[in-house]
């Protein structure tokens, strides 16, 4: 599973970076570097079988608990 | 710079439009707990009080000609709060789209693949959506014609052969609802359907005729809401009070077309015009978050930003609801209170402060 996933990025990473590279778009290449790597830090914690914390427990937290502004 | 180099026309715009709110169709089921058998008339003043939302919007867009949110936050709020406030949009954007991944993954666990695992099921419909965003806008623009169609000929047909099922009595208690789960339905209502025509901001600058935004905005709008509001009448009358306990109540009014023991089975019909609308709409929110975040970032391009960003959103869904149970207490109560500072705070606040800078100011005056 986790060799699948591995070789499912790599190939991403074979089809974006050569343009990115002829082309000289070092910015563009950073920008997908990282949002590459939070992708994969993601799925890597989700097939290894961690539990991540919602998003939405944060606006939860902001809405009900601090603000007090929910719907009953 | 542009980013995006196709242009669109204002059909299309109302094509898609119609698309993202009809997308939205299913989840009407959020509030028929609510609102109950009164659910049309949520329907009806939802959608009169979006079209003042929408007017809104159109006149700040029409205020920046070939601008989108990103820049038009950056002229109004100044560069640094400008960003802040665009990154917040884009995190609202991109909350959507797990959502409605989560939302199609769930129904077809339910009701047409229980085998079928749901990240499989996800992967291929965020590919296909992923694709439609690489083409860009004008392909998402194109094919919208031919999905909104196909749904709207789907909804009158089930709407015909549903005709000897429905029961007028079902509507009845009529105006039966307490004034607070009034607020909070239309509120709902307004908030989940119809508000997100916000996501536009960043699709109207490709419009070749700005003039025109108003009108097929508006009646883009007006058809989804008409579509919306057949849906609830459909399962309202056919299915009455019962409807508040199905998860999904349009799906099971119309499992009941039985005509003669021949035409039968044409849930399925729901189901394809759910996932091509859903398509559409996950396409114009993906294609928002992407193109928000290449322009905030400043890129040349965003076409490497759409897979990462695909892939971070199927890898949302899974964890963002734990259960199908949470979904629906996370739209009923904490959603609509999210989206008032993105749907009606900021637009209004930018068009105030526009007009209070004189912005924009003409060039070289």
């Amino acid at each position: 599973m986790i060799f699948l996933l591995i070789l499912v990025f790599i190939v991403i990473g074979l089809i974006e970076v050569p343009v990115l590279i002829r082309n000289k778009h070092w910015r563009e290449l950073i920008a997908f570097s990282f949002f590459l790597l939070v992708a994969f830090i993601m799925t890597l914690l989700q097939t290894l079988g961690v539990k991540l914390p919602s998003p939405l427990n944060s606006i939860n937290y902001l809405i009900k608990d601090i603000l007090h502004l929910n719907y009953g | 710079m542009r980013l995006e180099k196709g242009v669109i026309s204002s059909s299309q715009l109302m094509f898609l439009v119609t698309g993202l709110i009809q997308g939205s169709a299913l989840t009407v089921a959020f509030i028929t707990k609510i609102a109950k058998q009164d659910i049309w008339l949520v329907v009806l003043s939802g959608l009169v009080i979006s079209l003042f939302l929408a007017l809104i919007y159109i006149s700040l867009a029409q205020k920046f000609p070939s601008k989108n949110l990103i820049q038009i936050n950056d002229i109004i709020y100044g560069p640094y709060v400008g960003k802040l406030i665009s990154a917040l949009y884009l995190y609202f954007f991109l909350l959507i789209i797990p959502a409605n991944l989560r939302f199609i993954g769930d129904f077809s666990l339910t009701y047409l693949m229980p085998e079928t695992p749901m990240s499989v099921i996800l992967i291929m419909f965020m590919f296909i959506c992923a694709w439609a965003v690489r083409k860009g806008i004008e392909v998402i623009a194109r094919t919208s014609i031919i999905l909104v169609v196909i749904t709207i000929i789907i909804s009158l047909f089930t709407f015909v052969l549903l005709l000897k099922d429905m029961q007028l009595t079902n509507f009845l208690p009529i105006l039966e609802l307490s004034l607070k789960d009034y607020i909070q339905s239309t509120h709902i209502m307004m908030a989940i359907p119809f508000g997100e025509v916000l996501v536009f901001f960043m699709v109207i600058p490709y419009v070749n005729n700005i003039k025109q935004a108003k009108s097929s905005v508006l009646l883009g709008l007006i058809i989804g809401g008409l579509t919306i509001l057949s849906v609830t009448v459909k399962f309202i009358a056919v299915l009455g009070i019962t409807s508040t306990i199905m998860t999904s109540p349009y799906f099971e009014a119309v499992r009941l077309i039985d005509i003669a023991g021949i035409i039968t089975r044409l849930e399925i019909l729901v189901a394809i015009g759910l996932l091509i609308t859903v398509f559409l709409k996950v396409s114009i929110f993906y294609y928002a978050t992407v193109l928000g975040i290449a322009q905030l970032l400043n890129l040349r391009s965003y076409l490497p930003l759409v897979l990462p960003i695909g892939i971070i959103c199927i890898s949302l869904s899974f964890f963002l609801y734990a259960s199908p149970v949470e979904e629906v207490e996370s739209a009923v109560s904490i959603w609509p209170i999210w989206s008032i500072p993105f749907e009606l705070l900021f637009p209004l606040s930018s068009l105030l402060i526009a007009k209070i800078r004189r912005l924009p100011k003409k060039q070289g005056g």
